[in-house]
């Protein structure tokens, strides 16, 4: 190949910022990553639906959609003449789903999928802009063991993929809101001191907080393991509504435990970056020593049916993310059959786990060819060879 | 990826080191002599804790390091935390340490027939293009920011920009140059920064050490 055919080449690969191709084997380990998730949320109940790639910005950004506004990709449908996005988050059309068609199906309404998104700008810890989801979406019911429910169904779906180390990080988005109207905290002062509690703050809290600064500082305190941070939290002197949202958070820490008690919890009152639309009970999912988040779940508001409102909790999971958080995929066993070698062997080869790859013309050195080829096996005479690969 | 992975501190180089010291003392951390020793070429020190190695870099690279994980804790003023606003970055302790403020600073014979409510426009010589530039549109004000890496002062003598945004402390060196502080961004201090993952999966580890500098800090 000559030097110019090779820099067009390499002008055709170069892709847009954060885009990339999925190559062997990881693309396939990918795939099968999603679909074994996916088979532990339909073991739940939770059953599979797809919504389309586009869909009229008026609905793909409405309720918790919202939040993903400005991460959207939008164009216009030469069709309608009317404004379109492209999905940056799969949650917003499964509610929709929930509220319109399957309007009428019984609640609790179970729902999972899986799907690629796309966003407008990555960041320096994902600078993906495009990556596949795997989420479930439990709507029409407020109560505890809902939400006990989709942390644990959360967590059995990454264990499943032979995942350790995971832990998942508990909070309450609407706290801290709830104490700054309690406490007539003013937006300008509010707005601060949320920000420095994102930041966990501590010198930043105490400034913004003024006669309240001890209560903030005990919220920050609470942050940490379960067995810790939960009784801590409990000793706090908080308003009514406050401690209402403290004790449902006890009572699902109680089940999940109960049911899951190798789980590593963690509980964190003032987190609320990201939660921004989240009406309850959250959590993060990360693993010791993988960079970001696997993925995040929480409370929401669903838009309903005749415009009641869903009371709805379900999670997300980046495979991007947890693609970093498990072991290198293993390809699965090669076996090269040259040319002329009995179907019927091969099917029983496929039959018990072996790839095959067959020869497209008679080769002078088999062996040589299935190295060439990656195989760690030969077929010859009807008997298996192995191949010395380096 | 298991619990025996050692925690890693990252440290600034320069001046903050040296008040830090006593601190890590305190903590009861004791790096390995090397750390001292500012000329060695060595990174990265273990210390008298199993399990917790500190590195020596720049500040600006402290938060980097530590929002990406590869560093657990860090120690870095609020300066390079408005600057970056990583997500992954907590910034829990206060440490009281390496006071000085962010500023805007231009000539003297400028300030005195300045009127900035005029502006909407300016050209700012800074570490800090992140920082200038919010604080600026906040006012109203586009801010064009030429990027350095240091000797902030000079850009306005030799006439590269007439307005710097820089760290003060004392303010001698603004002097020195014949440049007037005329606005504070934000009081500075060091804080101790931890990596929001390694917070959730290693609670127990790197809230031991939050507590213990939490401590410090308040005895100190």
């Amino acid at each position: 190949m000559s030097i110019t055919q090779l820099s067009d080449v390499a002008g055709l690969a170069l892709l847009p910022a954060g885009l990339q191709d999925g190559l062997p084997p990881d693309a396939a380990h990918e795939a099968a990553l999603v679909e074994q998730m996916i088979a532990t949320l339909a073991g739940y109940g939770y059953e599979r639906v797809k919504p389309p790639l586009l869909e009229f910005e008026d609905s793909l950004l409405a309720g918790p959609g919202e939040q993903v506004a400005q991460q959207t990709f939008r164009l216009m449908d030469p069709i309608s003449q009317r404004m379109m996005g492209l999905r940056a988050d799969m949650t917003p059309q499964v509610a929709r789903i929930a509220a319109s068609r399957l309007g009428r199906a019984p609640r609790p309404l179970r729902l999972c999928y899986a799907g690629e998104v796309l966003r407008v700008r990555g960041n320096q810890l994902r600078p993906e802009r495009q990556f596949a989801q795997v989420g479930a979406e439990l709507l029409g019911s407020d109560a505890p063991a809902a939400d006990a429910e989709v942390v644990r169904l959360a967590a059995d779906a990454l264990q499943s993929l032979g995942l350790k180390s995971l832990s998942i990080d508990l909070s309450l988005p609407t706290l801290v809101g709830g104490l700054l109207a309690d406490l007539h905290i003013t937006e300008d002062a509010g707005r601060a001191l949320r920000s420095a509690l994102d930041r966990k703050d501590a010198a930043a809290v105490h400034a913004a907080a003024g006669d309240s600064a001890p209560l903030f500082d005990g919220l920050l305190r609470a942050v940490g393991p379960v067995g810790k941070a939960l009784p801590a939290l409990q000793a706090l002197d908080l308003p009514e509504a406050a401690r209402r949202e403290v004790a449902g958070l006890a009572q699902v820490v109680e089940q999940v435990a109960r049911e899951a008690p190798e789980l590593r919890l963690t509980v964190d009152p003032v987190e609320h970056r990201g939660y921004e639309y989240q009406t309850g009970l959250s959590f993060t999912l990360f693993a010791t020593g993988v960079r970001g988040e696997l993925g995040r779940g929480g409370r929401y508001a669903a838009i309903g049916a005749q415009g009641v409102e869903d009371r709805a909790t379900g999670f997300t999971l980046f495979m991007d993310t947890l693609l970093r958080a498990l072991p290198a995929v293993q390809r699965r066993k090669r076996v090269y059959l040259p040319i002329g070698t009995d179907p019927a062997q091969a099917r029983g080869l496929r039959a018990t786990g072996w790839v095959t790859v067959a020869g497209l013309e008679p080769v002078a050195d088999p062996l040589a060819e299935a190295q060439r080829l990656q195989c760690g096996h030969l077929l010859q005479d009807g008997v298996l060879h192995e191949v010395e690969n380096e | 990826m298991s619990e025996s992975q050692p925690l890693v501190l990252a440290l600034p180089k320069g001046r903050i080191l040296k008040e830090l010291l006593p601190l890590l003392a305190a903590a009861g951390i004791e790096p390995e002599p090397a750390f001292r020793d500012e000329s060695a070429r060595q990174l990265r020190f273990t210390t008298n804790i199993p399990g917790l190695d500190v590195v020596r870099v720049r500040s600006f690279d402290v938060a980097t390091f530590v929002a990406f994980g590869a560093a657990q804790l860090g120690v870095a003023g609020n300066d390079v935390l408005m600057e970056f606003d990583y997500p992954e970055l907590y910034a829990p302790v206060d440490l009281g340490i390496g006071y000085c403020r962010l500023a805007v600073a231009e000539p003297a014979s400028l300030h005195a027939q300045d009127d900035p409510s005029r502006w909407s426009h300016i050209r700012i010589a800074t570490k800090y293009p992140e920082v200038t530039r919010r604080h600026f549109a906040r006012r109203g004000v586009q801010a064009e920011c030429i990027k350095l890496n240091g000797a902030m002062e000079l850009a306005p003598t030799l006439g590269l920009c007439r307005r710097i945004v820089d760290l003060v402390s004392t303010g001698s060196t603004l002097a020195a140059n014949n440049l007037v502080e005329v606005e504070t961004i934000a009081e500075v201090t060091s804080r101790l920064i931890v990596n929001r993952a390694a917070l959730k999966t290693r609670p127990e580890e790197v809230g031991r050490w939050v507590e213990a500098f939490r401590e410090c800090a308040n005895a100190a």
